[in-house]
């Protein structure tokens, strides 16, 4: 069940990606051809990984194609991005204001996911750790980028800290919960960690949504394309529920898994 | 009890994690971090955001100006008006350069003002002649200034050419371009742009950042005047901001450039036609009245009024008129001249290509404006010495060309 699970949390990722790489790459006019790479690869992946579902022998084939095309994807992005000017500048401003370099890994996490998911069997502790591990991942990203975004924003309104503290949160209960799978009190409170994780990306998302309508732009869609990234605070939300789907893991597979090792291979 | 450790052992990275960020926060630079006040951005909107850091002193010169006061917000002015060129800017559409046009949506009566004085199409005029503006804009000033937009480019504007034009006369003179919109001239030569400020337009550095110099030397004159002097003394005391319906003697107690020519001092009605109160043609090479002569000497008179008795002003200004008179005199003899000089042969019929002929443009150009100007604006030393000797000087010179010596020596 929880690779299941997984995988639709995958398919739902990368089918939502398409619009979100949409919204960022519209800022820049597409104005190169690769930048509709991973837009049409966030069409075709679902698509594929949904016809996996079905067809059980192309299954596994279908997976690892997905994962690693989409780990190339995310390198390769990640490698397009770096020709921002920020390092040049090396300026927290050209950080925010250029292509995010870290953006991309969102389809390499998503393809190691899926490797992961196909290499290691889904009934073991180690399959587990390894969906908490990135989901961890996600969150130090989170706690990145919230804190460079909203930094560059001068912290203009106070509640611009939540997202830094409930990222710092999430990272170092994942963290623990990875070097110690096996603690009850830590996994019940890891799970009331996410819990408040995704009601803070659930508020964020009304925080940006608030802003974006009240810019006086005069086109909505330009409000949405130049104003707060209104989808960014629901990462909170999905990191989380990938975490707890990793916990779930973790307390299911605890019953009849031999001793875990204490960090993932 | 491990397992409290465990969740202990999270929550210390976690708050490790938040006061390293704090920490990195705060070590930023207070230009990076310091916000827009809440004021500035309910009027900037969301353009606060961004330029409070890209170009955060405009921002602040906004901020102090009258508009941020009032609430008029960025795109109130920067907004895009019929016939502008468009500029989309993350997410907002703008005037990709900003005409009087901009400013007359909210200060329509200040514009047609404007656009009857001298400042708007004759001034644009005087450098490139009656190019760029349509039949209508031609024929509307015309009614105000007959042959100020209806005439030649200027010849030294011809002989120098286009970079020096550009750099130099245009800069002035643009403050009645002809603009793609079919508006004429911009606000911000006085006004300043973000600061958009009363007070700058009444100082007398601003008039005399184009009115200096050999050619129309307003400002050092009035700086040798006992009005400059004044105003000098005792500029810290005075209100210059203070609104122009209400303006009183105790706000500007000593006059600028602004005072006389456009402000409603103590009840009168305050213009931005510039030239609503000038009697005279005083930059022509024959100086005549002008079409409105009496009412204009009216007006101004109404101003000395404020500060001198009417026995003293009627004095003052006959001996200002004597002296134009009496540069007319000397201009006319050194017309007569170099026309008969040219008449002879001696100058061929180009203009300014002749050391003569410099001499005499000169004479009118520069020292006959200056001695009237100086009759004026109370300037003695520019009537006398960089107005009247000059001319007299230079009249002899070409007298005794004309009657001997080399031509174009």
């Amino acid at each position: 069940m929880p690779r299941l699970a997984v995988e639709i949390f995958v398919i739902a990722n990368l089918g939502f990606l398409a619009l979100d790489v949409f919204i960022a790459h519209e800022v820049n006019a597409f104005e190169r051809w690769p930048e509709w790479i991973p837009f049409y690869f966030s069409l075709a992946a679902p698509l594929l990984l949904v016809i996996g579902l079905f067809l059980r022998r192309a299954h596994t084939a279908l997976s690892f194609l997905v994962g690693w095309c989409s780990l190339a994807v995310g390198i390769a992005g990640m490698v397009f991005h770096l020709q921002s000017h920020f390092f040049g500048e090396e300026t927290l401003k050209s950080l925010v204001y250029t292509a995010p370099f870290i953006a991309p890994l969102a389809y390499a996490g998503l393809g190691l996911l899926l490797i992961m998911d196909r290499m290691t069997d889904s009934e073991s502790i180690e399959w587990a750790q390894w969906v908490v591990f990135l989901a961890l991942g996600g969150f130090a990203g989170n706690f990145v980028l919230s804190l460079a975004d909203h930094a560059q924003n001068g912290f203009f309104n106070r509640a611009e800290w939540i997202p830094v503290v409930a990222a710092a949160l999430g990272c170092a209960f994942l963290l623990v919960v990875v070097t110690r799978p096996d603690d009850r009190t830590l996994l019940r409170a890891t799970v009331t960690v996410m819990v408040v994780e995704m009601i803070v990306g659930a508020a964020g998302f009304a925080y940006h949504l608030r802003g974006n309508l009240a810019q006086p732009s005069p086109r909505l869609w330009d409000r949405f394309l130049y104003g707060a990234p209104i989808f960014a605070p629901l990462l909170f939300a999905n990191l989380a529920l990938l975490a707890l789907l990793g916990i779930w893991a973790l307390t299911r597979s605890r019953s009849g898994a031999p001793a875990p090792s204490p960090v993932p291979a | 009890m491990r397992s409290f450790r465990s969740v202990f052992i999270a929550v210390v990275i976690a708050a490790a994690m938040v006061v390293a960020a704090f920490m990195l926060n705060s070590r930023r630079p207070r230009t990076e971090t310091d916000q827009p006040s809440a004021a500035n951005v309910r009027a900037g909107g969301k353009c606060a955001e961004c330029h409070s850091r890209e170009t955060p002193a405009i921002v602040h010169e906004y901020q102090m100006s009258k508009h941020a006061e009032k609430g008029v917000n960025c795109l109130d002015c920067h907004g895009l008006n019929p016939g502008q060129e468009r500029l989309d800017h993350r997410g907002f559409v703008l005037a990709k350069h900003l005409t009087a046009a901009n400013c007359a949506k909210c200060h329509a009566t200040q514009y047609r003002q404007f656009l009857r004085s001298r400042h708007a199409a004759p001034a644009w005029a005087a450098v490139l002649g009656p190019q760029g503006f349509t039949a209508e804009q031609i024929a509307f000033s015309e009614q105000y200034h007959p042959g100020g937009v209806n005439r030649k480019a200027n010849p030294v504007a011809m002989l120098e050419g286009s970079v020096p034009t550009a750099g130099g006369c245009q800069t002035c003179h643009a403050v009645g371009r002809p603009n793609s919109d079919g508006s004429i001239g911009t606000c911000t030569n006085c006004h300043a742009r973000h600061a958009a400020s009363v007070a700058l337009a009444r100082l007398p550095e601003t008039c005399g950042q184009c009115h200096m110099g050999p050619d129309h030397s307003q400002i050092e004159i009035y700086h040798e005047s006992k009005h400059g002097v004044l105003f000098n003394a005792q500029r810290a005391s005075m209100h210059l901001d203070a609104p122009s319906r209400t303006l009183t003697a105790r706000d500007m107690p000593v006059p600028t450039c602004a005072t006389c020519h456009m402000s409603g001092l103590e009840g009168m009605g305050v213009t931005h036609d510039t030239s609503e109160r000038l009697s005279w043609y005083l930059f022509a090479e024959i100086s005549t009245h002008r079409p409105n002569y009496g009412m204009a000497q009216t007006n101004m008179k109404e101003i000395c009024l404020k500060c001198h008795t009417r026995p003293r002003i009627e004095e003052y200004y006959a001996q200002a008129e004597q002296q134009i008179n009496s540069t007319n005199a000397i201009i006319t003899q050194a017309k007569a001249i170099i026309d008969g000089m040219h008449a002879s042969g001696k100058l061929d019929a180009k203009p300014l290509n002749e050391p003569l002929e410099f001499t005499y443009f000169n004479m009118w150009h520069y020292d006959g404006r200056t001695s009237k100007h100086g009759a004026f604006m109370g300037g003695a030393d520019f009537v006398q010495w960089h107005g009247n000797y000059e001319l007299a000087a230079k009249l002899i010179e070409l007298q005794h060309a004309s009657q001997g010596g080399e031509a174009g020596h």
